[in-house]
Parts: structure tokens; C-alpha cells; sequence
């Protein structure tokens, strides 16, 4: 045995990793991260669920008296998409993103690595809402292409203005899911549950009722930006606020409604990330389960 | 001489049940064996170690250094868990690879690494193919690249020889050897003592979360050949491989496992007994796909220990 090799002690200058190392680290786990998000047969239901809309949306307006476009965006664009899609597409991936390590026992092989615990949680949660922005973002821009295919208003008023701060709006949306949910995967053993839940009452409930609750819902902020940034012709903006019972005098300005959205999502996140990094994780051994 | 490992009165309980009871511990640099049966704490004393959990009472150190929140010492620490998970869709050269930029290395320098790292567990010729096609052997030697593609100091090995055949198992074993001649420390945990004793004569024998013994492994051994040492070989045709095993003077009996399509052989001389394994492994009709001892005699052992 070579003993004289062997160094029983590191001084705290060894410990140090390089910054290089570090991003390296760190843009390697991100990496990691969207790869197992576009593995596996998550992404093949979400696409198909996503796509489900557009499929409509064309089915619809292809009948001999096609549905009317401002409807079919009321319905699809501003209900389907925000009430259910986005939230179950934040809840697939977010609440996942730690539990699946988990479940599946990989998380150790993150955990040996020189990464700060809570900086692995912060990684994966951004390569989390990367994944959420783009799927929703890139159907709800299919989607109204879709609804407005063969339209003056396609390429005058759809896609250089209300289509893509629409996608702005969902992916701030999206921000806040992706904490609620991320943060509800760390809490709960049973996420789905929970998150179901949670969008079917809070998100489909009480944020259709006009009293002061519904300020705890993303739909909230969501509807109230769409009020105030998508310049709607007016007959449209005010069969909108009728039928989501706001108030547009009374409703909070937008750059409001994006501070709250984006201080309460990073205030969960933070939270979150704390809680995983005095977490501990023990594996499912035989001595474990046994 | 300076511990590598040091545990000083620590416990570890999961909820009302208790993982480790007020262990203390000092691990030498070099090889060491940590022994016990299913339920000892062994892997919990290998958490422990890589900082997976948080000890409820007393402190953990490795090199010197406080393991718990101490990312930054994962550099130089290694870890092959136990448990048969991986990335199923990746490669294992991706694997390692991917393991090997999380440690912080460059990309270039990574892929050296891994490569290094695969061959030195003998996975070069299959480290392209997925590893959702992998032998339990070949799933052994891609965790334990990933443990050593950093270059630690520390390796932790918690059952490294689970499920493998035995010149898999030979090969691991050689690995391991080879990593103490290049200065590396090695704590490999296993319930069966041949395979430690086969590393190192250094073992720390674990029994109900309680350390039991530590010492020179032929203490332990004199106990232990009082009792017969029981193998499970699996084999498909293991009644060719049970006619020829009764030829052998060392086998005391043999006992057929037909539901398992596997025997359980009784002998006084593992030893022996294992060094022909690999060629018995390799002859025609009698290729053997799995080896494991049954903990019986160990765990006599234990109680004789812990009743003494």
C-alpha cells in the first residue's frame, strides 16, 4: 500500500472550486435538465395535449359556417390554455423536476457533486420554466395562427401584437406555476393531486369570483394584463371584464400586476430552495425499505 | 496517523427508528472494509459520510473537513451507491460524462476523464451502447467510473459487487486494489466478508447501528470458519454446475434452489472455493450469471459478537 500518497486532510483553499468550474457545473445541470424534460412520455402527452386546441381551432373554423375567430380565441386562447393547459404543463414538469430524481434514485448523483444544494434546486427550476415558456408559447402562437389563418387581421393586428404579449403574459404566468409547483413537489408526496387541486379550485374557482381571494391567482394578474396590454378593440374588452367580473377602475395597473407576479413567484422560489437545501434525501435501500 | 474518515458519537435516527447509535469512528487512509448484515447501517453510515444526511447528534468529518453542507469537499470525494439508478436513455459514456461536468471539469478535460474512467473499469467497448441494455455487471463498473472520473481522494463504495458475475467481480476488485497503490482511500461496504477480506485486512464490522468490531479481518475469520460459508450460484443449467462442484473436495454440500434455477453451496473454505469461480464462470454450459453468499454465517457471527 502506497501510504505516502495517501493525504489524510484538505485545506480550505482545495476545497475551492474555479468559477469556470463552477458555470461548467452549473450549465451542465441545466443541460441535464432539459434533456430529461424532452425524454420519456411527458413531453409526447403535453405536445398532444397542447396541440389539441390548434386541431379544434382548425376543425372549427373549416366548417361550411366557420366559428367566429374572436370567440374561438376567447375560449381556446384566454380559457383552455391559462385555466388548464398552462398550469398542468408547469405541474407535469415543475413538480417533477426534484421528485422524479427521487423517485428514480439519480438524485445522489447530483447531490455528490460540488454544487451548493439550493443552487442545484434554482438550476433546474430555470431549465423548468425554460421548458414550460417555450411549449406554451410556441402553441399558443400555433394557436392563433390557427384561429386567424386567412384573416386581414393575421398579419396586421394578431401576430405583431396580441399573439406575442400574449405569450408574454403566459410565460410571466408560467413563472408563477412553475414556483407554486415546483415548490408544491418539495412539500407534498403526492403533487398531483395537490396541484390538480389546486388549479380546479383556486385557479378555476375563486378566481371567477369577484371578491378579494381571486388576488391570489395567477389567472387574476394573467386576465387583468390581457385587459391592460392587448389594446382589444372595445366591444371585445367589454364583453372580456363582463364575463371575468373585473372592474377595469379598480383593477391594478400592469406594472403592478408583473411585480407581484414576479416577486411572489421569486419569493416561493427562494423558499423553495432553502427547504431543498436542508432537506435530506435517504435512498431506498434494502436496510431503508426493508 | 491523521484519520481520513472520523465519526465522533454519531447517531442517526428515522423517526423512532434508529440508523446509527452513538458510533465513533476513525477510518485510516488506505483500504478499508465495512461489514454487516442487511440493516447494520452501513449505507446509512454512507450517507452520512458523502453528506446525504444530516447526523441527528455528533459530527461527521472527512479529510479533516465538516460533511454536512460542505458541497465544495465533494471534490474530492467519490461515492458508488448501491442502488441500480441511472439516466436509462444515456449512454454510458454520457453518463460518466455528464457526471464528470457536474464535478466542475472543462469539457475537453471531461472527456479525457471519462474515457480514462471507463477503461479503467473495463467499459471502453460498451460505453456507447445505452444504458438500459446493460449486464448488472456493466451497470456496477459505469457507477463506479462515475466515482472515479474526478479523481477523488475518497471513494465510497456501498456494495460495489451486488448482482455481478464473478469475473466482473474479479475485475472490480482488481479496480479497487489498483486505487489504493495510486493513493486513493477506499471504504467499500459489503455483508459478505470474503469479498473485504479479499481487499483489505482492515474491516469495521457494523451490527444494528452499533460498531460491533474493527481490527484485522483473521480475528473475524477465526470466528467465522466454524460455521460454513453458503453461495448461491445462478446458473441456467445448475444441475451440470452442481455435478461438477460435487467433485470438489472443499464443497460440503449443495443445495438445489429449482424455483431460482440456482444452488446454494455449503463450504469451509471460501477461499478456495472462490479463486476457481471464474474459470468455472467461463466453462461451456455452466456459465454462471450471478454469485451471491448468503449472510447466514456472517450474521452467526454478529450474534456471537454482540452476545459475547
Amino acid at each position: 500500500m502506497n501510504q505516502a500518497t495517501h493525504a489524510p486532510s484538505v485545506s480550505v483553499s482545495e476545497l475551492r472550486l474555479p468559477l469556470a468550474s463552477r458555470l461548467a457545473s452549473f450549465g451542465e445541470l441545466f443541460w441535464l435538465t432539459l434533456r430529461q424534460h424532452t425524454h420519456g412520455r411527458r413531453l409526447v402527452v403535453l405536445v398532444l395535449l397542447l396541440a389539441l386546441p390548434c386541431v379544434l381551432a382548425i376543425m372549427l373554423r373549416s366548417l361550411s359556417r366557420p366559428a367566429p375567430a374572436d370567440i374561438l380565441e376567447f375560449a381556446l386562447v384566454f380559457g383552455l390554455i391559462p385555466h388548464a393547459l398552462a398550469p398542468l404543463t408547469a405541474l407535469l414538469y415543475a413538480a417533477g423536476m426534484i421528485q422524479d430524481e427521487v423517485e428514480g434514485q439519480t438524485l445522489t448523483y447530483l447531490l455528490l457533486r460540488p454544487l451548493p444544494k439550493w443552487t442545484i434546486y434554482l438550476t433546474k427550476w430555470l431549465a423548468t420554466l425554460l421548458v414550460c415558456v417555450f411549449l406554451i408559447g410556441f402553441f399558443t402562437f400555433t394557436l392563433y395562427l390557427a384561429i386567424y389563418w386567412g384573416t386581414p387581421q393575421l398579419w396586421t393586428e394578431i401576430v405583431p401584437g396580441r399573439a406575442w404579449k400574449t405569450v408574454v403574459i403566459l410565460a410571466l404566468a408560467q413563472l408563477g406555476y412553475c414556483s407554486l409547483f415546483g415548490c408544491l413537489g418539495l412539500l407534498f408526496r403526492h403533487t398531483l393531486i395537490a396541484g390538480v387541486a389546486y388549479i380546479v379550485l383556486l385557479e378555476g374557482v375563486i378566481a371567477n369570483v369577484a371578491f378579494v381571494g381571486r388576488a391570489l391567482t395567477v389567472v387574476y394578474y394573467f386576465r387583468v394584463l390581457i385587459l391592460r396590454w392587448l389594446e382589444l378593440p372595445d366591444l371585445m374588452q367589454r364583453q372580456w371584464v363582463r364575463a371575468w367580473q373585473l372592474d377595469l377602475a379598480t383593477m391594478p395597473a400592469a406594472p403592478k400586476c408583473v411585480e407581484t407576479v414576479v416577486v411572489a413567484s421569486l419569493a416561493v422560489t427562494i423558499f423553495s430552495a432553502w427547504w431543498f437545501s436542508r432537506s435530506e434525501f435517504a435512498l431506498k435501500t434494502p436496510e431503508s425499505s426493508g | 496517523m491523521t484519520p481520513v474518515v472520523e465519526f465522533d458519537g454519531v447517531s442517526k435516527w428515522y423517526g423512532n427508528v434508529i440508523g446509527l447509535n452513538k458510533l465513533t469512528l476513525r477510518i485510516p487512509a488506505g483500504v478499508t472494509g465495512l461489514l454487516g448484515p442487511n440493516g447494520a447501517g452501513k449505507s446509512t453510515l454512507l450517507q452520512l459520510a458523502t453528506g446525504q444526511l444530516r447526523p441527528s447528534q455528533g459530527t461527521v468529518r472527512v479529510l479533516g473537513q465538516s460533511v454536512w453542507s460542505n458541497p465544495a469537499l465533494n471534490r474530492h470525494v467519490g461515492l458508488c451507491p448501491e442502488q441500480d439508478a441511472f439516466y436509462e436513455w444515456m449512454t454510458g459514456w454520457d453518463f460518466v460524462h455528464t457526471c464528470a461536468r457536474l464535478s466542475g471539469i472543462a469539457r475537453g478535460a471531461a472527456a479525457a476523464a471519462t474515457e480514462k474512467a471507463l477503461d479503467l473499469v473495463g467499459m471502453a467497448e460498451n460505453m456507447n451502447r445505452a444504458i438500459r441494455g446493460y449486464s448488472k455487471g456493466m451497470r456496477q463498473r459505469t457507477k463506479l467510473a462515475q466515482a472515479l472520473v474526478h479523481e477523488p481522494r475518497v471513494l465510497f463504495l456501498d456494495e460495489p459487487f451486488t448482482g455481478t458475475d464473478p469475473v466482473a467481480r474479479r475485475d472490480l476488485m482488481d479496480v479497487i486494489r489498483n486505487l489504493d497503490g495510486a493513493g486513493r482511500s477506499v471504504l467499500v461496504s459489503s455483508h459478505v466478508l470474503h469479498e473485504v477480506q479479499a481487499l483489505t485486512p482492515n474491516i469495521v464490522l457494523l451490527h444494528r447501528g452499533r460498531l460491533v468490531a474493527e481490527g484485522h479481518v483473521q480475528q473475524i475469520r477465526d470466528l467465522i470458519d466454524t460455521h460454513p460459508h453458503r453461495i448461491v450460484l445462478v446458473c441456467e443449467d445448475y444441475r451440470a454446475l452442481a455435478a461438477k462442484l460435487v467433485a470438489c473436495a472443499d464443497v460440503e454440500a449443495i443445495h438445489f434452489l429449482t424455483r431460482d434455477s440456482a444452488i446454494l453451496v455449503e463450504t469451509r473454505q471460501p477461499d478456495a472455493f472462490y479463486t476457481r469461480l471464474p474459470d468455472l464462470a467461463l466453462e461451456n454450459g455452466t456459465a454462471i450469471r450471478e454469485v451471491y453468499s448468503e449472510d447466514d454465517n456472517l450474521e452467526a457471527v454478529f450474534k456471537y459478537l454482540v452476545t459475547a
